[in-house]
């Protein structure tokens, strides 16, 4: 037993010697850098919605330093991002907050991908007053727990399809309508289907199936059943980018005939690319589309953005891509007014953001969210075999009529 | 014999004052350091039954599932409405104060360690008699249900997740709230090494290894194998339950399946860092999480997105070369220093033979 405790020793001693030597070899600003920080989601659930979101933020971060990057104090600074995988899950991606605030010497933070982590994060970044800006945790839960160092460019889970359910009492001449939901368990899809049922006590409208889902979601034949026999409405349908996919796969092959169905991350999901002429008529909840008219000197309006990140990276942007490369903009115009690397002053430049950007129109409530941007809905139209999502709510920049109701599927080629 | 105390003792010293000096040592590693001493317990507990008794079960997260969610329930629920802090996702509304904190959390750790091994009884009462594979996949089902159920049940959070309560404000310190996790998991740590050292001292292991060599055996022997079965496995419960209670303190926010009942990773980690240190030692699970840890740490971040395929590499690599794990590899290379005397006679006799 000695000697393997002298063995265990010894491999202690250099385990020591090692650790002591790495710590607090970093600092946050250095050589004209600007160090943020991001963990994301590389691998697990969230995987293909992480790499929009990285995509969006290496888009900006290039964008931002070829055209002479963050001027402050005089002199320009470089941004720079360091990464890890938080594996979609919360637990890992709180350590590494914590290991990018305590261990690599980050002040500033960007955001995960999805509610549920950005919760795991907010709480780290609180206690050591690290500036965050998030541009994928919607979740209305985020914004009202005082948080102070967290600012999110995107409008609230609640407000996704809110907007749809009106659009639904509109077509039925101002009644009521019967509606039919399923979300997935997650902390974002769930705040979308808070924000259903506040529109359907506003509304009148009626609550006839309301399902879960599981969270590695493939299957939801089940609901699809119910919704074959009670014949609702409008169909609501939440899950990331799985549920969409699920939804219109099975949605087709069951052949379910629903005047209405109501989505959410279908341009993440690619649905038009992949089930082409399946999805046609699925209407979206989008926090942006590139048809929108605003404009900002980086990436100039929506179509150029659009334009630039298909060069870059092969496919076209999705919303949440388009949302991530805002946050840097945040970030680099807090910086400059601020004019100061002090983690306060910056904070205070960030709640007083009131900019325009390509994504939209910038300005935080007191809970941290964006008050200055609404949704928008766009519906999945086809020509021919080709299908692209067209804008159809809020009527300022609706390029296509709404079609309503979804023909059933005996009369669809 | 004495000597061989004195040397225990100044090992056991060393390791308790590193474990106290840890956190100021490397200020700025407490949360990994934290994540340690947890998994250690998890091993260490998780090698009662698995490597003992030799009943490997995928369960043991459903304990430290129950913990977690019974820690912060506790924690809120006994001072605030739980059911108004969940579906506000514990708004600002509800502050605890320091004495708040602190005596919530304590009770709460308290019930986390009593009720899962209460569960455990129970449970273990109705499947502790199945063997073998079937008892295994009967456990794997445990931690999946468990995580479901608790995403339906609203008082707790369902699919929303359960915001714990934050660390009193009034406690400016910012390093207060790493100190004080760090240090209760160190007392859970060395609570659970106490523990499993006077076991491997027992007659009580004795009985472990007779179910796990042979349970008929050991039955016909008058051993009522049941009752061991049962407490070996509401002793692990115990453990993971405080385990589960201060990760969900720690991590701050509570996922039914992601965080809670986590049997995709902690429930499978905690089999792997027995089997890597290897299992049925005292020190096997406690080397094999330390390793695992430093290399889930040090290497993951580098092989960004890769970082599953190399530990797929690494159960392969431990299968393969250390199917007794690095304790079972040592011993089998060092037999004498694990105290084996080797008849040299004997050995060169039977390498004769050859």
């Amino acid at each position: 037993m000695n000697k393997i405790a002298k063995l265990f020793i010894t491999f202690i001693s250099a385990l020591t010697l090692t650790l002591t030597s790495i710590t607090s070899s970093f600092a946050k600003v250095e050589d004209g850098m600007i160090v943020l920080g991001s963990a994301i989601s590389l691998t697990g659930k969230y995987s293909s919605n992480g790499v929009h979101t990285q995509n969006g933020y290496n888009l900006a971060v290039d964008r931002i330093n070829k055209m002479g990057g963050v001027k402050v104090g005089g002199k320009s600074y470089k941004f720079e991002i360091i990464y890890y995988d938080d594996e979609s899950n919360p637990k890992r991606a709180a350590q590494l907050a914590e290991r990018l605030i305590k261990q690599d010497g980050v002040h500033y933070m960007l955001g995960p991908y999805s509610s549920g982590l950005t919760k795991a994060i907010a709480p780290v970044t609180e206690k050591y007053k690290i500036p965050m800006v998030e541009a994928n945790g919607a979740s209305r839960s985020l914004f009202t727990k005082g948080y102070k160092y967290l600012f999110a460019v995107l409008s609230p889970a609640n407000q996704y399809l809110e907007v749809a359910i009106d659009l639904a009492v509109e077509k039925n001449g101002g009644k009521g309508v019967k509606i039919a939901q399923a979300f997935e368990q997650d902390a974002f899809s769930q705040d979308v289907r808070l924000g259903i049922l506040d529109a359907a006590k506003r509304t009148g409208s009626k609550i006839i199936i309301d399902d879960k889902l599981p969270k590695e979601l493939n299957d939801m034949a089940a609901t699809l059943a119910k919704v074959k026999a009670t014949k609702p409405d409008v169909l609501v349908v939440s899950g990331h980018t799985k549920g969409a996919l699920t939804a219109i796969r099975q949605i087709s092959e069951m052949k379910v005939d629903v005047p209405m169905l109501a989505m959410t991350h279908c341009d993440a999901a690619k649905l038009s690319k992949q089930h082409g002429k399946k999805s046609e008529y699925a209407l979206c909840a989008s926090q942006w589309h590139k048809n929108l008219s605003y404009k900002d000197k980086f990436f100039g309006g929506g179509k150029k953005y659009d334009r630039d990140f298909k060069k870059e990276f092969g496919y076209a942007p999705p919303y949440q891509s388009a949302e991530s490369s805002a946050a840097l903009l945040v970030f680099k115009d807090a910086f400059e007014r601020a004019n100061s690397f002090d983690r306060d002053k910056v904070r205070d430049a960030l709640k007083a953001t009131d900019m325009q950007t390509f994504y939209g129109n910038i300005k935080f409530g007191p809970g941290g969210q964006n008050v200055a941007k609404p949704m928008i809905l766009f519906q999945v139209r086809c020509k021919g075999d080709t299908c692209e999502n067209k804008v159809v709510a809020p009527t300022k920049w609706a390029s296509d009529k709404f079609f309503h109701p979804i023909p059933p599927w005996s009369e669809r080629g | 014999m004495e000597k061989v105390k004195q040397k225990d003792l100044i090992l056991y010293s060393g390791l308790i004052i590193l474990g106290l000096v840890a956190p100021y040592l490397f200020s700025a590693f407490k949360v990994q350091l934290t994540y340690l001493c947890v998994l250690i317990v998890l091993a260490m507990t998780w090698n009662l039954q698995g490597g003992e008794m030799g009943y490997n079960s995928f369960g043991n997260i459903l304990f430290y599932g129950l913990g977690m969610y019974l820690t912060a329930s506790v924690q809120v629920g006994m001072f605030f409405p739980l059911a108004e802090w969940t579906e506000s996702g514990g708004e600002k509304t509800f502050v605890h104060t320091t004495a708040q904190y602190f005596q919530g959390i304590g009770v709460g750790l308290l019930v986390a360690a009593i009720v899962p091994a209460l569960v455990a009884g129970a449970i273990g009462y109705a499947i502790l008699g199945l063997r073998g594979h079937y008892f295994a996949i009967c456990t794997l089902g445990l931690g999946i249900a468990a995580g479901e159920i608790a995403g339906g049940i609203e008082i707790i959070g369902a699919g929303q997740g359960f915001t714990t309560p934050p660390f009193p404000a009034e406690i400016v310190d910012p390093e207060a709230r790493g100190k004080f996790f760090y240090f209760t998991s160190f007392i859970v740590l060395v609570l659970a090494f106490i523990f499993v050292k006077y076991i491997y001292g027992s007659r009580f292991r004795l009985i472990l290894n007779a179910i796990r060599d042979n349970e008929d055996k050991a039955e016909a022997m008058g051993i009522q194998t049941m009752k061991y079965k049962i407490v070996g496995w509401m002793v692990s419960a115990f453990f993971c339950g405080l385990a589960g209670g201060i990760m969900g303190g720690l991590i701050g926010y509570i996922d039914s399946t992601d965080v809670a009942f986590d049997g995709r990773e902690m429930g499978v980690f905690m089999v792997l860092m027995a089997i890597l240190g290897g299992k049925g030692t005292l020190w096997g699970p406690i080397i094999g999480a330390t390793l695992f840890h430093f290399f889930k740490e040090g290497l993951w971040t580098f092989i960004l997105g890769w970082q599953y395929v190399a530990l797929g590499v690494l159960i392969v690599v431990i299968v393969i070369y250390f199917p007794e794990g690095l304790m079972g590899w040592l011993r089998e290379k060092y037999p004498e220093r694990f105290g084996e005397v080797i008849d040299e006679k004997d050995r060169k006799s039977q390498v004769e033979l050859k």
